[in-house]
């Protein structure tokens, strides 16, 4: 029973590094741009298609493709902020949320079109492998994708308060105004922004395609679970939205594990629900970096 | 002499109803009819979703959970107790209204983009429950209707014509109560809380209450629909009740067409439904994604050219070409 | 004489910063008071709290004998005080007339009836030539009518106005102070924040002097112009009064 648990856990942690590349990406941009990305899964959908085409055609491992699938995202990002998401920055909410809506229909679409439904797999070396620590066991494929995804919000991290172009990035989301008077520029600002939260989101495809499949609706359910975690972890609030995710992750398990193979999504959405109900700010209150 | 179809802007909706009554008429094809009422459904739906999103600017993206509602209570009453759909039809309206009590009381504190995922958090969750249920809904297989032929107390009809106007009906009355909500104090206060909810308390607007009202309204529509709906295709299960597809139209028809007026739904969905008739047309219904694909880019598109939507277009060119145009004061309500 | 608006130990604090700080002072019925002090003395926090946009950490607000600590904004605009924004905030695709409106629906509902006290309000600030005109269309002074109007357009008997006089030049504040000046002799109560002074020592009657969140100084014009810490903390110690405006006083 406690084996039970202590695997179930295990589990939810580690994919809840993946949910959490997502999700702090989809807070990333919320917190600088003030814009919620409603097609940030479909972003993990085209890092997972990149590192299955890369996998399939040239045989390289989904890991190493990191280093292609990141860049192409964060430019991706970049485009999409300077054309698009500026355009309609200054209409107020509902044209924002019906952009990123209909981008997240275009490509999913898009990729019915040019990919079919059908789900593409790649596999590793690794992929199948397993070891214990106890009665306890671990998917090397999802351990190096959570100590990686770890390791990318470490990054992120140092970069927001370690570099002049990260603190810039804090210090326009918490005011634009202030930031421009002194000298930022707001367009770089959140090119780089929606750029990183990109490559965020095409990591976890990258990092996903060892043990899941990629098909062209796979995105909605990341990005459901970012948006639960973020608001979970507090609008805006980058760690928040990494403990948030983890603990997303473990909830989801647990619900699997215990009360039954299809409710996970249940307790997902129970537990927004909650969170709205009683703590609609988030668990970490106010706003934060 | 004035031209009457220059001047009066009521003749052109004269002429629209007389239009749309006789059509069914006219038209024999029953694939049109078919869209025909498909159109009216939507453009209905649209209507419901329209009080709420395009007036208040409350953007709920999870209007299937009243559809699914309006749906499963009268398909339950029919099925398990035999009562007709006429009555089943306003149970569900009912049952939709409370239900929004709770989620609007829920939802609510969220602004913008948060209300929106929580609305649809909201009818997801209800899918789920409803994929659960096997004991008095069916679970996921879902099920038919009897076919009990013709019976239009139990609202089954033999010819196509009178789904078309039942579901024209129904357009009206969601029209009709836009209308007079428009002309009304309540109009007014919508669209204060639409474009400033600090501002419009200042000038005592209960905004909570006006938005719980507002909420019941749309929410007792759309349930409306949901049960015609399935008195039309015989056929009830979740996904097909609660189907985020049908959250998305509703909004998207609003938005297309001209958010937060009279006739934006109905114009919305004549666009939309036409361009997905044509698209089936040339590419057969076999590629799922077209459809789509166009859907969301004729959606960027307008966002990108026309944020308001594109009634604005319409009137635009209705009052360079006609005379009414230059005696707007009294068209629109808004201008008091 | 009745006090019309009686604060009384009011204090807010956001995270660190201490807004305002056991504030208290009363107006009586019919006056003209004005709020004083340097940017950041929370002038426009008093604002927010006396009408319900915050919830104070403690104190009592007292409107016409109401307790409002507790009441939301739009309930304290039912009980007659009214409030302008610092940064105009119009119904922007709505028509003058249907701002106004808006406002005048508080008191009664009837469409016609609505209209025409709107329009009573409309022309008491001068923007009947405009009245459909969309409000987003309007220049920013007449934003600042137009707000004014619908807060009158809800009937109020107590007025705050928030910086009504920011940005004018001489001719549009000596109209605003006229505008002030009429709405005193019609009984209004009237509670102004202001950095001008000339409109200041115009107007009221009484002056409150904010300075970091506390009270500071309190009294009438003349006083307030000649004590040492109002000078020292805000009009600084060049500033000179240009005597013979206190007949203007309502």
């Amino acid at each position: 029973m406690l084996a039970t648990l202590a695997q179930a856990v295990v589990n939810g942690l580690l994919i809840g590094g993946i949910y959490a590349l997502v999700s702090i990406g989809v807070t990333l941009i919320f917190g600088v741009v003030k814009i919620v990305n409603f097609a940030q899964g479909e972003f993990v959908m085209i890092g997972m298609y990149i590192s299955f085409f890369l996998a399939s055609t040239f045989g390289v491992d989904p890991l190493l493709s990191l280093l292609i699938s990141m860049p192409s995202l964060f430019a991706i990002g970049v485009l999409l902020q300077h054309f698009l998401i500026r355009r309609v920055l200054a209409l107020g909410d509902m044209p924002q949320i019906f952009l990123t809506f209909a981008l997240s229909l275009l490509l999913m679409n898009i990729a019915l079109l040019l990919f079919t439904a059908n789900y593409r797999t790649v596999q590793t070396p690794y992929s199948e492998l397993t070891f214990h620590i106890g009665p306890v066991y671990f998917a090397v494929a999802k351990l190096i994708a959570f100590a990686i995804a770890m390791l990318l919000s470490a990054l992120l991290y140092l970069f927001l308060h370690g570099t002049d172009l990260g603190k810039a990035m804090r210090a326009a989301a918490q005011n634009r105004e202030v930031a421009m008077l002194m000298g930022i520029n707001p367009d770089r600002v959140f090119c780089v922004a929606v750029g990183v939260a990109l490559a965020l989101a095409g990591a976890a495809g990258s990092l996903l395609m060892p043990f899941y499949p990629a098909y062209p609706l796979v995105g909605q359910i990341f990005v459901l679970m970012a948006f639960v975690a973020v608001v979970l972890g507090t609008l805006g609030n980058i760690t928040g939205a990494l403990i948030a995710s983890l603990m997303m992750g473990v909830a989801e398990s647990l619900g699997v594990q215990f009360v039954g193979a299809d409710s996970g999504l249940i307790v997902v959405f129970v537990m927004l629900l909650l969170t709205l109900a009683f703590r609609p700010n988030g668990l970490f209150g106010g706003w934060a970096r | 002499m004035t031209l009457i179809w220059t001047t009066r802007p009521w003749f052109w909706i004269v002429v629209l109803a007389a239009v749309a009554l006789v059509l069914p008429l006219v038209v024999s094809n029953p694939f049109a009819v078919d869209i025909f009422i498909r159109v009216l459904l939507f453009a209905f739906i649209g209507v419901a979703w329209n009080l709420m999103g395009g007036y208040a600017k409350q953007l709920s993206l999870g209007h299937a959970a009243y559809f699914g509602l309006g749906a499963y209570t009268s398909t339950i009453l029919l099925i398990r107790f035999g009562i007709s759909p006429w009555i089943g039809i306003i149970a569900g309206g009912v049952v939709a209204m409370l239900a929004s009590l709770p989620i609007g009381a829920l939802c609510f504190r969220l602004r913008g983009p948060y209300f929106a995922i929580a609305t649809i958090a909201t009818a997801q969750v209800l899918m789920l429950l409803f994929l659960k249920f096997r004991d008095f809904a069916w679970g996921a297989e879902g099920t038919t209707l009897p076919n009990l032929g013709d019976a239009p107390l139990m609202m089954q009809f033999d010819s196509k014509a009178a789904y078309y106007y039942l579901a024209l009906a129904l357009l009206a009355l969601g029209l009709a109560i836009t209308y007079r909500i428009e002309r009304s104090w309540m109009g007014f206060y919508l669209v204060a809380v639409g474009e400033d909810e600090d501002a419009a308390e200042a000038v005592g607007v209960d905004t909570t209450k006006i938005k719980r009202h507002i909420y019941l309204i749309s929410a007792f529509l759309t349930a409306l629909g949901g049960t015609f709906y399935i008195q039309y295709i015989y056929f009830i299960d979740p996904n097909t009740a609660f189907s985020f597809n049908i959250s998305v139209e509703a909004a998207l028809v609003s938005i297309v067409g001209g958010i937060g007026t009279l006739w934006g739904p109905v114009v919305g969905t004549i666009l939309l439904e036409a361009t997905s008739a044509l698209l089936q047309s040339w590419f057969g219904s076999g590629h799922g994604g077209v459809q789509l694909t166009v859907y969301s880019l004729i959606l960027v598109s307008v966002i990108l050219w026309r944020p308001s939507g594109l009634v604005g277009v319409f009137s635009d060119l209705y009052r360079r070409f006609t005379y009414a145009g230059a005696a707007r004061s009294k068209e629109v309500p808004l201008d008091g | 004489m009745a006090e019309a608006l009686v604060i009384r130990n009011l204090s807010k604090r956001f995270g660190g910063l201490r807004a305002v700080q056991d504030l208290s002072f009363a107006v009586q019925d019919g006056e003209t008071v004005a709020l004083i002090g340097p940017n950041g003395a929370g002038k426009t926090t008093s604002f927010n709290l006396i009408t319900g946009y915050h919830r104070p950490d403690t104190g009592s607000v007292f409107g016409f004998g109401r307790e409002l600590v507790g009441l939301r904004p739009h309930e304290i605009c039912g009980h007659g005080l009214a409030r302008t924004f610092q940064v105009a905030r119009p119904f922007g695709k709505m028509t003058v007339l249907a701002n106004v409106m808006t406002g005048a629906f508080l008191r009664n509902k009837n469409l016609d009836t609505a209209r025409s006290r709107a329009r009573t309000a409309i022309e008491f600030v001068g923007l009947s030539a405009k009245e459909h005109t969309p409000a987003r269309e309007l220049t920013t002074i007449d934003q600042r009518r137009l707000e004014m109007a619908r807060a009158l357009a809800t009937e109020p008997r107590l007025l705050l106005l928030d910086e009504v006089m920011a940005g004018l030049n001489h001719a549009e504040i000596d109209q605003a102070v006229a505008v002030i000046g009429k709405l005193s002799k019609r009984g209004l109560t009237i509670v102004i924040v202001e950095h001008v002074m000339r409109a200041i020592m115009a107007v009221a009657r009484h002056i409150v002097v904010l300075d970091h969140g506390q009270k500071i100084a309190e009294g009438s014009p003349k006083d307030i112009v000649a004590n040492q810490e109002v000078i020292r903390a805000y009009l600084g110690t060049g500033y000179r009064h240009e005597a013979p405006a206190e007949d203007a006083a309502c």
